[in-house]
């Protein structure tokens, strides 16, 4: 029965979207409980997969949708970190959308659109099969736009039409990637990498090019970033979900499926290509940082830090060393935990004292220390600060270049923690430090109107951010399992 | 009895039902609806080699209807379109204020239609297929002229000139073989120049009802104008006739004729299309004006595949792709025109500026639309997605990278124009007036849209049904 | 604890830490003032009774850490342990009207719990999460008061503390490349000694410790920090928390192992801050920060010597054992003068003697008065240093005497006739008495040479620094001589301008530079457009459909024919 654990995980979501966008806003309470019913079954479920899957077990669900192409769902060790991941934290996101959003316009549609995005994120991360990956790519960037352009004022639809101009442009490059590779070794299986041995390696490297290249637009790898920050017109929870969990993450997990799992490490090493991935990844993280530290808008600053965080991750896969791997795919993780921590924080600032600007936070620390004490421990995790969790992903990264003999990617990790110092400790300085300007709520206010479920899960992804830090060596740690994951690439 | 006679039978037993009945006439789907979807069911599951002879006659003198994979395809999405599409009208009928007579007209019209419809997919007689397409286009004709006189006039002026050249070349082969059968001149075709002017000039007129750029110039107006159910017929049914004949034209009758130029002759019209159409669609300022161009594209694809068809190894992708595009554009393509029809009756104005505030305050309707467009964009999962993975499939394992290109250009430029729609929609405006609006009108676009997304999981049997008697599949007639 | 006393090394560090989450608790914070004595004593007990060099697994922490406790670690810790117990105590009672109870508490434990647990971490891992805990923390600790002066000074301190941090840890991730992935301190060293290591390894470790011990150029934000903080603060900052980088470099450096280039830049850098920064400090116009840079200056003479084994390869067991004597010494007799500076504003007429004479006699030992505990920790130094580092040593002896000479001479005076609280009194004379003590006990154990063997004459003929200090330092009072006035933080002013106009400039190229961009954006094309209704209305043409289907029939007979 339970092979069919991978089609629960993408069906239990369409159930809550339905849900969503069927009931009506007077039944707002049954809606909230159905979005936090399925994502706490679905982490369940994740937990039942985990165990499972330590025993040795791949659970794998197959459809023939067309004729010689199959529809997989696969639960590889890879598959399972990403579940988990997106799983955990649509949980608590969930949670914190419901109270940020309390009530407001069109909230059917949103919960509705939000869970067929965690349905895409889940399917992105089962899919066994380059097909199947695409279906679901293409799923999430649908679903996205209606959470983009959420308010429908002018700047959340330009945002909405920039998302897409990028979004669409890539699918389409990396959909022409994936059929002139299927033109020439059939369909593509995750579990099984083609043996691309007779063909010419120039016609490889384009195919590389055209994966990587549409890929990496939702990965936000410069040039194609341009999206990226312009989203940030979507409110704060899915801001938190498209840099934590969705968008971003899909790219960076279709790279690295593309660099393991279609091409093999081997091949890509020897077509070379992992070099210039390598450093494409190294200009976007130092780009990306030095840009942070220009903006003056603090959601601003987060989403072009996301720019630099999630090519670590790229840049982890695409240096094809034990350890860089394990860096990158840990960072998958760390980096999701420790921004949607930093999301959520900002949004609970603009939500109760309407801070949305960075010279605004000042005394922050004072009026919301929770808030605030959550959000330190994300950007000094961003920073890789131990304990928290970045420190350990920016060790493996920097000792895997190493083992690479890509030394000067080190240098590139040294330089964006500099800079992400640069941009993340004034905003703790500010937040700490300064005294509030007048004008704002005191402090007995506030706790008259207090939403803990706001700030609850912020304070959880921080916890969980310090956890998987101090506990990185537990087998079942974020760490752990990217072992796992990275050993069985190397084998 | 056969479902094959009676899916022509029936229709037309209705519009005769529908002209006695005066008033009652509309009631008359609600019983339409079953039999036809029945009949298509019935025809679905049929035995390949069920053909069946009118009166029994052999050829050449009797009429054979054949159920092969594009006519049980074409006729249960005709009935699936024509059922939405009659329902909707039957609780919103087509109609201008104060004008209840026109209504009236619309239900004979629509049997008309759909007894042409079949007729046209399941026979495989030239003549006969003209009698078809006539039938067609007076329906289509007549729906356009609902809106527009003048719009109707210039269609049927060019659907005339059409008619006349698809004649002509009817006329040329009878004088050349002594059979207007498909199936007897595929083993008697000589490529000939009597046969290729013949071929030429029944493919250009067929072109003109199939609405294939550069001949597409009677269908923006005619769409743009028409009530909305008449245009969701006239884009998803009538230009897919033209399209159907001539299949049977290129791939049944003449493939020891048409070579491979002759066959890039129409898949460059068909990129053309796809390229002009969408430019003109993303132009365009009225909604169903995009809508209406956005159906010039799609019809471009339909084209571009014949030679991915053709040059195909084992054609069988590139067939169930050009298939399941058809499929899943006359289903998409029928909901968009009916949400357009629903919405803009709900917005301010006709122009896309006019549709702010519309996705709050008729959620459904904007959902249809959205399916439809994901569909007709080509982005999975959907049928449209399907059809344009085969095809580019195709078209990259061919070294066709021209007509890839154009396909994924084309894919983009429908996201640009659609998007530019729905973003609309998802905008600020003037509070929406609030048109009484029933539940049936509702479902009916969401219905057809959501099947035009199902049908993207089906695909191993959309596949395995379009290959049913496939004429690439035939023994002794081989693919050129 | 009699049973497993290394039992004693996990909670050594997470008994402070435990101590600094009760101070996030509402309520409790104020409270946890007075227990700020009690963060060091397991530390303390594991300094004197833990077994050496057994490794302490923590299994699941962090990359599988260890602790572990080796001989020269454990006189750091218990120096440190001493020194933050007595500060404790002082603080206590120091801090108990304070305005930030709470947020106080909970940084010192935490800086306490990171720099003891520097001390005692097994692997490198381990190592750098401590070192990143003492580093960033003392930040609050620095900035505490929240006067101006101290945020200029917090700032300095946590940009370079920053910058060390990432040059520690890159070091630290090539060092562990080098030794085959492996994270064990001692396997770390061993790697970096051999010739395959990474030759900017030893460089940035040099870089980023130095940071934290104040090498020469590097110094910049120790004066300003260090007196910037409250004073028990101050205490522990210059007292302990600069040994963290000390022991970074002994634990690190691949002594044994010549290695010319870094040993001689490190021994340059080291030595010219012994002599440089006392002479700043002797310009300085507030005790604390005269201290601040005797901290320097000392440290210099430390890293001085580090450098010149380095360079000729001498045997760590050698050389670290008079380094954690010396800096044991230094730890606790700088602990005390800045206790006692403190103390000077409560000192009423004969007490104030009495506290001048007791720091008077540390700032004599502190440079290497004969027969004081510092004279007999710097000859075991002196050992180590080569014949010119032994001169140059015995050299400073002369400015680091002027420099404890103007402390002395701008300690605060008192405001009134008043005698100072036991509970200050007491952790001054106790680390009084430990500085001038501890060496003297622990000297043979750990050098394994008796004290003093040179003979009378020679100490009094190495005493000629002093007499001249002295004599200086009467003619200047004699004539009144003043001092010249420097900032604290030396050079930090002009970088500061610099980096000012710089990020000025920055920002003004950025703004060009959008605005160019949004100037060169295209106009929206209309021509085009135009021509496109122009051909849609042919299209739309009867007569044009009618020469179409003939032009498409010619076309595709043409076509068929080819």
């Amino acid at each position: 029965m339970m092979t069919f654990a991978p089609l629960l995980l993408v069906l239990l979501p369409v159930v809550a979207a339905l849900v969503s966008f069927a009931l009506p806003e007077r039944l707002s309470a049954w809606r909230n409980g159905a979005n936090i019913g399925v994502a706490f079954v679905k982490l369940l479920v994740v937990a039942y997969l985990l165990l499972q899957a330590q025993a040795g077990v791949v659970f794998e669900w197959r459809y023939e949708f067309l004729p010689g192409y199959d529809f997989v769902l696969r639960l590889d060790p890879l598959a399972l970190l990403f579940v988990t991941l997106s799983v955990f934290l649509w949980l608590l996101t969930t949670i914190y959308a419901i109270a940020y959003f309390d009530r407001g316009p069109n909230l059917p549609r949103f919960f509705g659109f939000f869970n067929l995005c965690v349905l895409a994120a889940t399917g992105v991360a089962m899919s066994g099969t380059a097909i199947t990956f695409f279906l679901f790519y293409e799923l999430l960037t649908l679903a996205t736009w209606p959470l983009v352009t959420h308010r429908g004022d002018d700047k959340s639809l330009r945002a909405g039409q920039t998302y897409l101009t990028y979004t669409l442009a890539g699918s389409v490059t990396f959909l022409a990637g994936i059929l002139w590779l299927q033109s020439l070794v059939g369909a593509i299986e995750f579990s099984a990498p083609a043996n691309l041995g007779a063909i010419p390696p120039l016609t490889l490297t384009l195919i590389f090019i055209l994966c990587i290249g549409g890929l990496g637009v939702k990965a936000a790898i410069i040039p194609f970033h341009g999206w990226l920050p312009e989203a940030m017109a979507a409110p704060a929870p899915v801001s938190a979900l498209l840099h934590a969990v969705a968008v971003v993450k899909a790219g960076a997990f279709g790279i690295v499926r593309v660099i393991y799992d279609v091409y093999g490490i081997g091949t890509v090493a020897e077509l070379g290509l992992g070099v210039p991935l390598a450093a494409l990844a190294s200009a976007t993280i130092l780009y990306g940082s030095a840009r942070a530290l220009m903006q003056s808008d603090l959601k601003k600053r987060l989403a072009y830090s996301t720019v630099s965080q999630v090519s670590y991750i790229v840049l982890g896969a695409s240096l094809v060393g034990p350890f860089a791997v394990i860096g990158g795919l840990v960072h998958l993780v760390h980096q999701g935990i420790m921004k949607i921590t930093l999301f959520m924080c900002a949004g609970a600032l603009a939500n109760r004292m309407g801070i949305t600007a960075i010279a605004e936070l000042d005394g922050a620390g004072r009026l919301m220390p929770a808030t605030m004490a959550a959000f330190s421990v994300g950007a000094l995790g961003m920073i890789g600060m131990p304990p928290v969790a970045g420190f350990i992903s920016k060790w493996y990264l920097g000792v895997g270049a190493l083992q690479s003999d890509a030394a000067w990617a080190v240098a590139v990790l040294a330089g964006s923690s500099l800079l992400n110092a640069a941009y993340f400790l004034p905003l703790l300085y500010r937040a700490w430090l300064l005294p509030p300007p007048p004008g704002r709520p005191a402090i007995a206010e506030l706790a008259t109107t207090r939403d803990r479920m706001l700030i609850l899960p912020a304070v959880v992804t921080a916890v969980v951010s310090l956890g998987a830090g101090i506990f990185a060596s537990l087998s079942f740690s974020p760490l752990g399992w990217a072992t796992l994951v990275g050993q069985g690439y190397l084998r | 009895m056969s479902p094959l006679d009676l899916l022509v039978a029936v229709p037309l037993g209705f519009m005769l039902a529908t002209l006695l009945a005066g008033r009652a006439a509309r009631w008359l789907i609600l019983l339409a609806v079953p039999a036809m979807a029945g009949l298509a069911f019935w025809l679905v599951l049929v035995s390949p080699d069920a053909a069946y002879l009118i009166g029994h006659w052999d050829l050449p003198l009797g009429i054979l209807l054949r159920p092969d994979g594009v006519a049980r395809l074409m006729v249960a999405a005709t009935a699936l379109v024509i059922g939405a599409v009659g329902l909707h009208a039957l609780v919103d009928p087509p109609e201008k204020a104060g004008n209840a007579a026109q209504a009236e007209t619309f239900w004979p019209l629509i049997y008309l239609l759909w007894a042409g419809a079949n007729a046209g997919f399941l026979t495989t007689d030239l003549f006969n297929l003209y009698v078809t397409l006539e039938m067609v286009s007076l329906a289509a004709v007549a729906l356009a002229a609902m809106g527009s006189l003048e719009a109707a006039l210039r269609y049927f002026m060019i659907a005339l000139v059409g008619s006349l050249a698809y004649l002509l070349g009817v006329a040329l082969l009878v004088a050349r073989y002594n059979t207007v059968d498909v199936t007897l001149l595929s083993q008697v075709a000589q490529p000939d120049l009597a046969t290729m002017l013949a071929l030429g000039l029944m493919t250009a007129g067929l072109l003109i009802k199939a609405a294939l750029f550069p001949m597409h110039g009677w269908l923006p107006p005619a769409h743009a104008a028409a009530p909305a159910p008449a245009s969701a017929l006239l884009s998803a049914i009538a230009v897919k006739l033209g399209f159907v004949i001539l299949l049977r034209l290129w791939f049944e009758a003449f493939p020891a004729v048409t070579g491979q130029p002759a066959l890039h002759v129409l898949g460059g019209a068909g990129a053309l299309a796809v390229i002009y159409g969408s430019v003109q669609a993303m132009r365009q300022q009225r909604l169903k004006a995009l809508v209406a161009y956005s159906t010039v594209a799609q019809v471009g694809y339909l084209f571009l595949a014949f030679p991915l068809v053709a040059g195909a190894p084992d054609p069988s992708g590139a067939w169930a792709g050009m298939m399941m595009h058809a499929v899943a554009h006359m289903l998409a393509k029928a909901s968009m025109f009916l949400a357009a029809g629903l919405m803009l009756k709900a917005a301010a104005g006709h122009r896309i500026g006019d549709l702010g505030g519309l996705a709050q305050a008729m959620p459904m309707t904007v959902t249809s639309f959205g399916l439809a467009a994901v569909s007709l964009m080509g982005l999975p999962p959907s049928g449209g997605f399907t059809g344009k993975f085969l095809l580019l499939n195709a078209a990259i394992a061919q070294g066709a990278f021209l007509y890839a290109g154009v396909m994924i250009l084309g894919g983009l430029l429908a996201a640009v124009y659609f998007f530019r729609a729905l973003s609309a929609c998802f905008g600020a405006g003037p509070a929406p007036r609030e048109p009484a609006i029933r539940g049936v009108c509702t479902a009916a676009p969401l219905v057809l849209a959501g099947l035009a997304i199902v049908i993207g999981f089906a695909g191993s049997a959309l596949d395995t049904l379009s290959a049913i008697a496939a004429p690439w599949a035939a023994p002794g007639v081989a693919a050129p | 604890m009699t049973a497993d006393p290394t039992v004693l090394l996990p909670l050594a560090v997470l008994w402070p830490m435990l101590l600094a989450g009760l101070a996030l608790l509402p309520g409790w914070g104020p409270r946890m003032v007075l227990l700020l004595p009690l963060g060091p004593l397991p530390a303390l007990a594991a300094a004197l009774v833990a077994s050496r060099d057994v490794p302490v697994a923590l299994p699941g922490v962090l990359l599988d850490s260890g602790l572990e406790l080796g001989a020269t670690g454990a006189l750091f810790l218990g120096g440190a342990a001493t020194l933050w117990f007595w500060a404790g105590v002082y603080a206590a009672f120091y801090m108990r009207h304070d305005g930030r109870p709470a947020a106080f508490a909970l940084f010192w434990n935490l800086v306490l719990a990171g720099n003891l647990g520097v001390f005692i971490a097994g692997d490198i891992v381990t190592f750098y999460v401590f070192f990143a805990l003492v580093s960033l923390l003392a930040y609050p600790l620095v900035i505490h008061d929240r006067q101006p002066a101290s945020m200029r000074a917090g700032t300095v301190y946590l940009v370079l503390a920053v910058c060390g941090e990432v040059a520690i840890l890159v070091g630290l991730m090539l060092a562990s490349f080098g030794a085959g992935g492996a994270i064990g301190i001692e396997a770390v060293r061993a790697g970096l000694a051999l010739p395959s290591a990474h030759p900017a390894a030893v460089p940035l470790l040099i870089a980023g410790f130095g940071i934290k011990a104040g090498l020469m150029p590097l110094h910049v934000w120790l004066p300003v920090a260090h007196p910037a903080a409250p004073v028990p603060a101050s205490a522990v900052l210059s007292g302990s928390i600069v040994k963290a980088g000390i022991f970074g470099l002994v634990a690190f450096l691949p002594l044994g192992m010549p290695t010319a280039v870094a040993g001689n830049v490190l021994m340059i850098l080291g030595f010219s801050g012994l002599f440089l920064a006392a002479l700043m400090g002797l310009a300085q116009a507030g005790a604390k920060a005269v201290l601040a840079y005797s901290t320097v200056s000392q440290m210099g003479l430390v890293m001085g010597v580090l450098g010149f084994a380095l360079a000729e390869g001498s045997a760590p067991a050698a050389v670290l054992p008079a380094v954690a004597l010396f800096a044991l010494h230094h730890g606790l007799a700088k602990g005390a003068l800045f206790l006692g500076v403190g103390l000077a504003p409560v000192c009423g007429r004969a007490w104030r003697w009495g506290l001048l004479g007791g720091m008077a006699v540390l700032g004599l030992s502190l440079a290497g008065m004969q027969l004081l505990a510092g004279a007999l920790v710097k000859s075991a130094l002196k050992d180590q240093a080569g014949a010119f580092g032994a001169t140059l040593i015995g050299l400073s002896a002369l400015t680091t005497a002027l420099a404890m000479a103007r402390c002395l001479a701008v300690l605060p005076r008192a405001k009134s006739r008043c005698r100072p609280p036991l509970l200050m009194a007491l952790p001054f004379l106790a680390l009084s008495g430990a500085a001038l003590w501890l060496p003297w006990l622990l000297y043979a154990r750990i050098t394994g040479t008796i004290p003093l063997t040179a003979d009378l004459r020679s100490l009094i003929f190495e005493a000629w620094p002093l007499g001249l200090a002295a004599l200086l330092i009467a003619g200047a009072v004699a004539v009144g001589l003043k001092a010249p006035g420097l900032s604290a933080g030396d050079a930090l002013g002009p970088v500061q301008r610099w980096m000012a106009a710089l990020s000025a400039a920055a920002r003004a190229a950025e703004r060009a530079g959008s605005r160019s961009l949004r100037r060169s954006r295209p106009k929206p094309q209309t021509v085009i457009g135009e021509d496109l209704d122009r051909i849609e209305d042919v299209f739309r043409e009867g007569a044009a459909a009618a020469i179409l289907v003939l032009a498409i029939a010619g076309a595709v007979v043409a076509a068929s024919l080819i």
